[in-house]
């Protein structure tokens, strides 16, 4: 479980978030939709221990969320992740970053954890791409990869900024899919994103973020009015077949 | 006599590239080649304070650029400040400041060019023997800590996120470069180092796709072109540090002839 309590997030003295009351229960797969600029970001990355908390706490497992994460693996998709695509590995040497933190300093990896790593790559359904250099994948190849490197681990949390932001439409049909079938294995899933379709289909709890929560609840209990007071005049965009 | 003499001026070129050149592929992946470069320049601060107060020279600027080169990394860490503007101010202020002491000592017994170009010919066996130890412990460092390394190079954050201890190995990986770039002055120069950092892991990328073979190709490279110049240096009476480089970056091109096409 995740609970978070009277969360505010400034930047340069703005405020990115504003009294953030939220709890997310084991096994829910959750969206976070909302306009660009909206706090999606911020907001995961402060419960991923990415960003300093300022002000209000976050609890995992009822375990303040720092000294929940340094003991526990967790999953992570970033909304980009930067890297040289000349840089010289292989995808199935990203996937196994996703194991560092259960292997010592200067140990390298067992062939157990090597075969958990192609495991990985199995599950998310691009083990065809596990020997070749990471400069050669696609968009869409690459972020299968990131989501194994993300479930290697076996963390029981999955957090994903914007998965299907470089995947074409089929292509996040599948990808959310194979969300459905981790949660329905028992993790717990949050991700970010802008597809309100692809959203209400597969997760069972939508959190309208701007800035403050505008709703929290039940997938089919978020109408197009609540949606409509998220997104403000971004909702048009909804008309447009977004 | 001679024979010695030559001997231990061929080991001193070999041990200097060699050991530059293992950190070359990290600190082009890192893309922090412009480190490499800045930490030599404000080297020439160390050897001016070492200088001034008569002081031994290479002790002093190696805690100098440590000092430095460890707050360079926490400075651009904790301010997130653009690393490559943090590292240009300290480079020009240091050469600045090397400049302002060494003009305070009247006496003018300060021999600039051997330290922008190096000599080789200078290197002593102690020098020796320390530039072995280096090159053994760069071997070292590299080897066992290459998986934290490798994820470092790659995405300092997801790294850190996945509990690589990136602030640790980021820390020992800067001093192991000070400690490399200063050793090597007197061989090589401040002018020729930089140049050592970044020549053989070129070449090495044209060459090889995975990072151990990359690192090793590194090592090959500078041993062929330390061997190469010192020759060429001995029957054309040419100074080494600069036969060596125009030797790195001949191989340079031929390498980006040999390169496999995309
Ligand atoms: N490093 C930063 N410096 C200044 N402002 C920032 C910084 N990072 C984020 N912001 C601001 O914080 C706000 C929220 O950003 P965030 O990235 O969380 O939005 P988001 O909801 O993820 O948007 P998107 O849908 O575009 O990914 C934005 O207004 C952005 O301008
Ligand atoms: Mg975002």
């Amino acid at each position: 479980m995740i609970r978070i309590e009277d969360l505010n997030y400034y930047i340069a003295g703005n405020p990115i978030l504003e009294d953030i009351q939220l709890e997310i229960t084991d096994q829910e797969f959750v969206a976070i939709i909302g306009p660009n600029g909206a706090g999606k970001s911020t907001l995961i990355k402060l419960i991923l221990g990415l960003l300093p908390l300022q002000d209000g706490k976050i609890w995992i497992d009822d375990i303040p969320h720092l000294e929940w994460l340094s003991a526990h693996p967790m999953g992570y998709l970033p909304q980009r992740e930067e890297y040289d695509r000349r840089f010289p590995a292989n995808a199935l040497d990203i996937v196994m970053l996703g194991l560092a933190a259960e292997t010592k300093l200067g140990r390298s990896f067992t062939s157990q954890q090597r075969e958990r790593g192609i495991e990985a790559m199995h599950t998310t359904g691009c083990i065809d791409q596990a020997f070749k250099p990471i400069g050669g994948l696609s968009g869409g190849e690459m972020q299968r990869v990131l989501l194994a490197r993300a479930i290697v681990g076996g963390s029981k949390y999955l957090i994903l900024d914007e998965p299907e932001s470089s995947v074409d439409q089929p292509g996040v049909q599948d990808f959310f899919a194979l969300l459905k079938e981790l949660n329905m294995q028992g993790r717990t899933i949050i991700t970010v994103s802008h597809d309100l379709h692809t959203v209400s289909a597969y997760c069972n709890f939508i959190v309208c973020l701007n800035r403050r929560l505008h709703c929290h609840n039940q997938a089919e209990m978020v109408n197009a009015e609540l949606i409509q007071k998220t997104f403000g005049k971004a909702v048009r965009l909804i008309d447009k077949g977004y | 006599m001679l024979y010695f003499f030559l001997i231990r001026a061929l080991l001193g070129a070999i041990l200097s590239s060699v050991s530059l050149a293992l950190f070359s592929p990290f600190v082009t992946l890192r893309r922090v080649s412009y480190l490499g470069e800045a930490l030599s320049h404000i080297a020439f601060a160390g050897i001016a304070i070492a200088f001034v107060l008569g002081l031994h020279t290479q002790a002093v600027t190696l805690v100098f650029v440590m000092a430095v080169a460890l707050a360079i990394g926490r400075l651009s860490q904790k301010y997130k400040l653009e690393e490559a503007n943090t590292i240009t101010i300290f480079l020009s202020v240091s050469m600045a400041l090397g400049i302002i002491l060494i003009s305070l000592r009247k006496v003018y017994t300060f021999d600039l060019a051997s330290y922008l170009f190096g000599n080789v010919l200078m290197v002593s066996t102690s020098d020796l023997i320390v530039l072995g130890v280096l090159c053994l412990l760069s071997l070292g460092f590299i080897i066992f800590f290459f998986k934290e390394l490798f994820y470092l190079s790659y995405n300092f954050e997801m790294a850190g996120f996945y509990r690589v201890p990136v602030s640790l190995v980021n820390h020992l990986f800067l001093a192991m470069l000070a400690a490399n770039i200063v050793i090597n002055l007197k061989a090589a120069g401040i002018i020729l180092v930089s140049a050592q950092l970044i020549l053989p892991a070129s070449t090495a990328f044209n060459l090889s796709r995975k990072l151990p073979s990359m690192i090793a190709v590194s090592a090959i490279v500078a041993a062929v072109a330390a061997v190469g110049g010192f020759a060429m240096s001995w029957w054309l009476d040419l100074p080494t540090g600069a036969a060596i480089v125009v030797l790195e970056f001949i191989l340079f091109l031929i390498s980006l002839l040999l390169r496999p096409k995309q």
